[in-house]
């Protein structure tokens, strides 16, 4: 399969690992749950020791918990570059404090809901990183478009994800990819109507019967997942047969509209992605960056 | 007569000022098809167009009827956009208009008020418009699953609500709109501003008549519990105020703001086409519906999905 990665440019984009934040007073701290119960629990941002890409969405007591690290640039017009250019499998490096020269990979973008990018790192790695330190990304990957398959967008993916994602040839114009989940239209949530080169669409998960019945309960963070009946080429909206492909990014939510998000990177309309469901579709594993990842007890 | 607690809540005033519209230095934005376009349509005074006009065919994104209104605090924003409430009372408290009266019609980038043209001939960007809020905490006292947001006493009465027997709410709307066309403004809490229902899918709208909506329409969304935020879940309804008009971006449409809300299905719909609140609440003339009535068929009759 052939693709245009020879002529894309490499750029260097870079944030600083992101505190978790909370609204100043005198607004409350809470998360106010789909049933209206105020929770409160940690949400985005920070180094987050214990839960990492390949765990479980689902099982944890957070708002939105993205794996890892978060980072964001200081200024906004940096910080939109970092969010825009930075794709999924990307080089990051630790460019300051214990831990420079340390490296990682980009596993996800939270887009509008808090501007974040989310960096894995090695468990030793995570140990002696500091809020605030610098994280470089070698972005690569913007405008990378598969020669025979002009209705195909990909976004926020690198070339070295691509390669890994298993698509194979179905027809003209057509492809299958490989994923863990089928989302159905109807099931997403906050992320609809907002731009999509930054940022993810959330899988709502209020109704728990519903999310069972698609068996999307087991969705892990890195899972690779497909959305019918979705148009993500130019925005994130509606369209019968369109059909997006997305990366699990962040964890669960108690708030209506919320859940696991996902950062699109593949959108094509009019049957163009076939999905295929298959196991181990994880991009832990397909990056290599966890030996074994245990499935969810 | 529904039971409500109308006589408990209190009545303050918030403010704005005729707010201008504005633009981007690049005011490109890319449609669901992927073409470019410069869109205006949200702020300022929009002399042509009212509630009770078609919600569809102008061209124009995020049709904002009316007179469009703002606060330059922020403190004083949010408290403009959280009580100001549907059927509301406005009043021009400045410049060449001052003492025309208005109804607040919309909540949406900007809180929308709704003028007699005559009354407004002179209103100028700047001038200050003070409305009378009233309603927040509203509830109806035999309904306790129905949560009501931003609905005024004055609307709640020209709803024509009923109770029924089995003690559902029986609630007269133009249409119903299935949840997986809920769009923009599922990221945010149902007591501000409002959710778009997607209009990308041209066919879907032909195929179930909702591009013959008209700005001020109540329509069902079914399968939505916006009680507290926006989103599915199976039997829950919710009410909604149609604000602003149709956009071209992906995930947007025409806005849909929350009036009542249930999780469970304690409301029911019985169609009436003429409940829009430009007549209910006595705004226009009923007349005023044959000067651009949406076609009996719909426009997007035909249309193939991309």
């Amino acid at each position: 399969m052939f693709d245009n990665r020879e002529q894309l440019v490499g750029v260097s984009v870079q944030g600083n690992i992101v505190s978790p934040e909370y609204p100043p007073l005198p607004a409350s701290p809470y998360v106010i749950g789909a049933d209206g119960r105020p929770q409160l629990l940690p949400s985005q941002g920070g180094i987050v020791y214990n839960v990492r890409v390949g765990d479980s969405a689902f099982e944890w007591l957070a708002d939105l918990v993205q794996p890892g690290v978060s980072i964001r640039a200081p200024t906004e017009p940096a910080n939109q570059a970092l969010n825009v250019l930075s794709c999924l499998g990307n080089e990051a490096i630790v460019l300051s404090g214990e831990a420079t020269g340390s490296r990682g990979t980009v596993i996800g973008k939270s887009g509008r809901f808090a501007e974040h990018v989310i960096v894995d790192f090695a468990p030793e790695t995570l140990e002696r990183l500091a809020i605030e330190d610098k994280v470089l990304v070698r972005a690569f990957g913007r405008s990378l478009a598969l020669t025979d398959y002009t209705d195909v967008q990909l976004k926020s993916i690198s070339p070295q994800l691509l390669d890994v994602l298993d698509i194979e040839p179905a027809g003209p114009g057509a492809l299958t990819v490989p994923v863990a989940a089928e989302v159905p239209a109807f099931l997403v949530g906050a992320g609809s109507g907002l731009m999509n080169e930054s940022g993810c669409i959330q899988i709502q998960t209020d109704h728990r019967s519903a999310l069972a019945e698609h068996g999307l309960e087991e969705l892990r963070l890195g899972d690779v997942v497909a959305v019918r009946d979705y148009d993500s080429r130019w925005g994130n909206g509606y369209l019968k047969d369109a059909v997006c492909v997305g990366v699990v990014v962040h964890g669960d939510s108690p708030r209506a509209g919320y859940g696991p998000g996902l950062t699109v990177i593949m959108a094509s309309t009019a049957n163009r992605i076939r999905p295929v469901l298959r196991s181990e579709r994880n991009i832990a594993d397909l990056l290599g960056l966890r030996t074994s990842v245990a499935a969810p007890a | 007569m529904l039971k409500s607690n109308a006589e408990s809540l209190v009545e303050v005033a918030v403010y704005g000022e005729v707010w201008p519209p504005a633009a981007a230095r690049d005011p490109y934005k890319a449609t669901s098809e992927g073409v470019a376009a410069v869109t205006l349509g949200m702020a300022g005074i929009c002399f042509q167009n009212r509630v009770g006009d078609p919600a569809f065919g102008w061209e124009a994104d995020h049709l904002e009827p009316g007179v469009s209104i703002r606060n330059r605090d922020d403190g004083a924003e949010h408290a403009l956009h959280y009580l100001a409430c549907m059927g509301n009372d406005a009043v021009v408290t400045s410049g060449a208009c001052r003492g025309a009266r208005g109804t607040v019609t919309g909540e949406h980038a900007h809180v929308l008020v709704d003028f007699p043209p005559e009354s407004i001939e002179l209103l100028a960007i700047g001038d200050r418009i003070q409305v009378k809020a009233y309603g927040t905490g509203l509830a109806l006292l035999d309904h306790p699953d129905i949560q009501l947001h931003k609905c005024s006493p004055r609307l709640l009465d020209a709803l024509r609500l009923e109770s029924l027997p089995d003690g559902r709410l029986q609630v007269p709307v133009v249409a119903e709109i299935p949840s997986h066309l809920m769009g923009s403004g599922a990221e945010l809490m149902a007591d501000y501003v409002d959710q778009d229902f997607m209009t990308g899918d041209r066919a879907e709208m032909a195929r179930l008549g909702l591009d013959r909506l008209r700005l001020g329409d109540i329509v069902l969304v079914r399968d939505q519990d916006h009680t507290w935020g926006r989103g599915y879940f199976e039997g829950a309804v919710t009410i909604g105020l149609i604000i602003h008009g149709d956009s071209a971006w992906a995930g947007h449409g025409p806005g849909v703001l929350d009036l009542m809300s249930a999780r469970v299905p304690a409301i029911v719909a019985v169609p009436d086409a003429d409940a829009n609140i430009a007549w209910r609440l006595g705004l226009r003339d009923p007349a005023d519906k044959a000067i651009r009535a949406p076609g009996a068929v719909s426009s997007y009759a035909g249309i193939e999905t991309v």
